[in-house]
């Protein structure tokens, strides 16, 4: 459908610097992708905004909140993934360029969230990407800017401290070392601020290192193939759809199990 | 893109390709001058970049076929190819059931009928073989009834290609084509009018009743006979082909050959009512009903047009919608700018929301449309926003009659919509729903929409909105946060239960394993506690703990999810889990649903423990004055039914895969079995070393293949498996699904000797409840109704409206478990009258 026009349209305009493989290894990714990168997104918005946004496309399978690498808060981009390729294309062709929170945003596919990815990249801790923004086409987006109170009342709105609370750093860096216990968590107490930063910044480097690692060894472990790999793999899927009745669903063990 | 290519696309637009010029017959004589040139260069790209046009942008359809009508006459052999590869494109769409592409060549063709490229009388056998065809279909005896609606679509696809090309036939073959017509009335007489009832958007018939005794082909027959009377003039397809006349005379015609439509399947053999039902709702799954028109403007707002112009202008934004979906700029810039000589805002208004409302389901998600009436109203500042807003306020005046399924995407549609434009509407207009009944379908319906709003948004944001009106605060939900029921007072003693959940928080805080977790909650609070205080604490602390951000509950869920398991291991154990989480999300109706779907998604909570707390009373009293409570039913029954699709594709992967797999062992075997045939005959006597490198290389092979199958059948094996115990949970989730609707209605329904339909509901609320009845003010000069439908009657109604809404929605998963339904359920001697009608008209079928 609609073939004519699509051919002029090129898949991404960003190029993701962590994607290693080739140009064509790239857009192949994109193609199958199940996950969506979101930018311009207003530091406030939360989770639940995008949930109720997006979930208008499909089933969301998961939130991955881009922040800020010294604040551990929202930084203007997100990831969201879908369980089908369907939905995913939906969420890109009717919401990339659609207002959320007073704000046009885009909606690109993205080749796979990777641990540490969730991170700014951008010299003041936020998106990177922003600078990329071109795209936009003015006929279509002429955002009007809005009274001032608008200011005012997003001025009362807080954002959300991914830094602190029971669950660790951020709760998608915890559970690698989860379960054995051994590492005390020594970093998820409610410690003062400067503990709480401490522990941020040695989750961040060791998931670059697990980055690296899971780069080199399977370039392209996108959601999609994972989600292939079921056939072979009966273990419990991560952020299941339906999961399948009669799986187990052994803690801690199991957890690691997969993990490593 | 080049230069030849960008012509055709822009041809008949207004814009850099074409200079200043927007006469079409320049368009044409320029594009014209630049693709005979471009024939003979790159002939093999022009065609099928051509056809690929004539079938995508169809509104031009009258410019490609005048252009090709032109090259017929200096490139015969091109245009012979042409219509060669139309001709097998349109079969390979037959055979397909490919409708718009049938629909869409069939009016190319016809339009080539106009510039002299077909021959007439060989479309006259298309129509011919159409017809038959559709009359053997509807034949009782020859052919299978349940399968009309095939056979009203290939008549309809008739009718709809005479606007392109009426006149012409009228002239060239006027007998030829009287025929066809009075075909087709002989067709509409032995065909069955397609009852429609279950899918009107509105249910009072008072809007639909000079559409009710017709149905769409009839209508459509209509229109096309009084455009017939009216010498085939209209003003909404252009006639280019006519600037040309005296020079495409003398092209040359190309035959069509004959086409084959599709045999439908056989009818079934045993007569069994559930069967034939089946085959019919496969057939209009197959061959849908494109539009239903929705009529809410009053008439002297629409433009003034004649029929068959207003169905022509809605082919042109249906196919635009279609065909050039994903392409923002494009599809709204076509909308806006059709070929016609007239206004068509309000008629655009129209199609969009038939679209949107379209029962059983529109084309496209509600968000497609969203994004077109967004993009339209930047198009079109001056014309349109005004158009969409009178849209907005006759449905609302007529929401009570709406359809449920129908009013659940308007109000997804609207609050979107309205995010996308800072919020502001004239609320002061409802304000006056506040005196209305709480159970008031615009005073839902407004709470509903504030409710989404302020989910895509702040509640801050929306009160501020509202400030217009800003009693309507009263309907906005809670601000509050989660109910948490162990906060820590500052002062005051920790009771026993506080310390219980700060120790249990702290347990995951030290990221103690589940098991440990499940091993000091059974030794230490379960057998002091007992179950519920014990549920409560755990449900409490761990969803408290999850609350701060979607994220947050998803892992608490992933890794504590057992602990909620070894606690509620059995349905009637889930049933209080969900109460107890949609206590703890009292104040918050999404993260309430998000919770719930997540669990399900994890299966600590079974579908069926879902349905069964919808249907416990503290639900029950919400189901008319809230779409929580359905919003979550709705949740469960999609997640189950995403995962029967999700099966099924990769059922069929597989299958397609192990096809693969099969064929390539089969060749590895083949070639080893030669390649150790042909040694044996070397000099005589087997040789088997000869050279063992290539049977080491073929044994591999062999095996390597072998393998691949084998697990592949394996896979598909456990998939089918998995597909079939997932069928049997549907039968037992619809048996309970149905029960429980029949349950709560029987308590509530009037007798059935008192209320025979949907409208006596609606008139009994307003006699008994005379003396409640609110008198709304007079002064404000807000729509008055002097009484309002009471409240047990309000709450039947949207039960009722539900009960349809899902069985529609899903009944396609329905018809399998058809038998067993109507043995335990539909056919029980008590079951009332109205619950039958629901489910009958969802289903378009008679239940006894």
């Amino acid at each position: 459908m609609a073939l004519l026009f699509k051919e002029q349209a090129k898949l991404s305009a960003y190029r993701d610097r962590r994607f290693s493989g080739t140009q064509e290894e790239f857009d192949e990714a994109l193609r199958a992708s199940t996950t969506v990168y979101i930018g311009n997104v207003s530091f406030y918005t939360t989770e639940e905004q995008l949930y109720e946004l997006f979930s208008r496309a499909g089933e969301i399978k998961k939130i991955i909140m881009g922040l800020d690498k010294n604040t551990k808060t929202p930084c203007g981009f997100c990831f969201v993934l879908f369980y089908s390729r369907e939905d995913t294309e939906d969420a890109v062709k009717y919401i990339s360029g659609t207002i959320l929170d007073d704000r046009p945003i885009r909606v690109d596919f993205d080749w796979g969230f990777q641990e540490g990815r969730q991170w700014g990249r951008g010299r003041s801790g936020g998106q990177v990407r922003d600078e990329y923004r071109t795209d936009y086409d003015p006929d279509i987006l002429s955002v009007r800017i809005i009274a001032l109170s608008v200011k005012e009342l997003e001025a009362q709105r807080q954002l959300v401290d991914y830094g602190t609370g029971s669950l660790g750093a951020y709760p998608q860096a915890a559970p690698s070392n989860y379960g054995n216990g051994r590492r005390g968590g020594g970093n998820y107490g409610q410690g003062g601020p400067n503990r709480h930063g401490r522990g941020g910044d040695y989750h961040r480097k060791r998931q670059r290192d697990d980055d690296r690692y899971g780069r080199d060894n399977s370039r392209r472990n996108t959601d999609h193939e994972s989600r292939r790999d079921t056939d072979h793999d009966m273990r419990p899927e991560k952020n299941p759809r339906f999961r399948e009745s009669g799986d187990s669903d052994d803690d801690g063990e199991d957890d690691r199990k997969r993990r490593s | 893109m080049s230069n030849w290519k960008t012509l055709l696309l822009r041809i008949g637009e207004k814009g850099p390709e074409y200079g200043t010029s927007s006469d079409y017959k320049d368009h044409i004589e320029t594009c014209f001058g630049v693709i005979r040139r471009e024939i003979e260069r790159s002939g093999d790209q022009v065609l099928p970049f051509l056809l690929q046009c004539a079938e995508q942008l169809p509104h031009k359809i009258p410019l490609y076929g005048t252009l090709i009508g032109l090259l017929n006459l200096e490139n015969e052999d091109f245009v012979r190819k042409l219509v060669e590869s139309v001709h097998a494109d349109f079969q390979v769409a037959l055979d397909s059931g490919n409708c718009n592409s049938i629909r869409i060549l069939l009016r190319f063709m016809t339009s080539l009928l106009c510039s002299k490229v077909i021959q007439p009388a060989s479309l006259i056998v298309v129509f011919e073989t159409l017809l038959s065809s559709a009359a053997t279909t509807v034949d009782e005896e020859k052919g299978n009834p349940s399968w009309q609606p095939q056979a009203d679509f290939y008549v309809i696809c008739i009718l709809s290609s005479l606007p392109w090309g009426g006149s012409e036939l009228a002239e060239q073959v006027p007998d030829e084509i009287e025929r066809v017509l009075v075909g087709i009335q002989a067709y509409l007489s032995i065909r069955k009018n397609s009852s429609t009832s279950g899918l009107n958007f509105f249910d009072n018939g008072e809007f639909e009743s000079s559409l009710a005794e017709k149905d769409f082909v009839e209508d459509l027959l209509d229109r096309i006979q009084s455009l017939a009377s009216n010498g085939w003039k209209l003003d909404s397809v252009p006639r280019p082909h006519l600037s040309f006349e005296a020079q495409l005379v003398a092209g040359k015609f190309h035959e069509l050959r004959p086409i084959k439509c599709m045999e439908q399947p056989s009818p079934p053999s045993d007569h069994s009512r559930a069967y034939s039902g089946k085959q019919k709702h496969d057939a209009s799954t197959r061959y849908p009903q494109r539009i239903r028109r929705l009529n809410i403007f009053p008439a002297n707002k629409m433009e003034d047009v004649q029929p068959i112009d207003r169905f022509v202008v809605e082919e042109y934004l249906l196919d635009v919608l279609f065909y050039l979906n994903g392409c923002r700029k494009e599809c709204a810039s076509y909308m806006a700018n059709l070929p016609v000589p007239f206004r068509y805002e309000y008629l655009m208004a129209e199609t969009l929301f038939s679209q949107i409302l379209l029962l059983p389901q529109p084309p496209f998600k509600t968000l497609y449309y969203t994004l077109v009436i967004m993009d339209l109203c930047k198009a079109l500042p001056g014309a349109f926003p005004a158009v969409v807003a009178g849209a907005v306020r006759a449905l609302f005046e007529k929401i009570s009659d709406l359809d449920m399924e129908s009013r659940t995407r308007l109000i997804l549609w609207f609050s979107h919509h309205l995010s996308n434009f800072q919020f502001i509407w004239p609320w002061e207009e409802w304000a006056y729903v506040l005196d209305l009944p709480k159970w008031a379908p615009k005073r839902v319906f407004v709470q509903e929409i504030l409710q989404r709003e302020v989910r895509l948004s702040y509640w801050d944001k929306i009160k501020q909105s509202i400030e217009n009106a800003s009693a309507l605060e009263e309907l906005l939900p809670p601000k509050a946060g989660p109910n948490f029921m162990y906060s820590l007072e500052e002062g005051k003693e920790k009771t026993e239960e506080q310390q219980l959940s700060a120790e249990l928080s702290r347990k995951v805080k030290e990221k103690q394993t589940a098991r440990d977790m499940i091993v000091w909650i059974e030794e230490t609070i379960y057998p002091v506690h007992g179950f519920e205080v014990t549920l409560t604490i755990v449900v409490q602390t761990l969803l408290d703990i999850g609350s701060k951000s979607f994220t947050h509950l998803v892992t608490v869920l992933e890794r504590y999810g057992q602990v909620f398991s070894k606690l509620c291991p059995d349905n009637d154990k889930q049933v209080m889990l969900l109460s107890q989480v949609s206590t703890y999300w009292k104040n918050n109706v999404q993260m309430t649903a998000v919770a719930i779907d997540r669990m399900m998604g994890y299966r600590l909570v079974s579908n069926q423990a879902i349905v069964r707390w919808v249907f416990s009373p503290e639900n029950i009293d919400q189901f008319h004055v809230s779409d929580q409570p359905w919003e979550i039913l709705g949740n469960a029954l999609n997640k189950t039914y995403n995962r029967i699709s999700d099966l099924r594709k990769d059922i069929s992967n597989i299958t397609k895969n192990v096809l693969v797999a099969e064929k390539a062992s089969a060749n590895a075997r083949v070639e080893l079995e030669a390649a150790e045939s042909k040694l044996s005959l070397v000099e005589g006597e087997p040789v088997l070393g000869e050279n063992p490198a290539k049977m080491k290389r073929l044994k591999s092979t062999v095996e390597k293949t072998g393998e691949a199958e084998l697990s592949l059948r394996e896979s598909l094996e456990a998939k089918e498996a998995l597909l079939n115990r997932a069928l049997s949970e549907t039968e037992v989730l619809l048996l309970l699904l149905f029960q429980s609707f029949l349950g709560v209605l029987k308590e509530r329904l009037p007798d059935p000797t008192k209320v025979k339909s949907v409208q006596d509901l609606k008139s009994i609320g307003v006699e008994d409840d005379k003396s409640s009845a609110m008198d709304v003010d007079s002064e404000n000069g807000n729509p008055k109704k002097s009484c309002e439908v009471g409240e047990r009657e309000q709450w039947c109604l949207s039960t009722l409206g539900y009960l349809t809404a899902f069985t529609r929605q899903y009944a396609s998963e329905i018809w399998p478990h058809m038998e067993k339904l109507e043995s335990e359920v539909f056919s029980g001697e008590d079951v009332h009258p109205l619950f039958l009608q629901a489910i009958s008209s969802a289903l378009q079928f008679p239940l006894q």
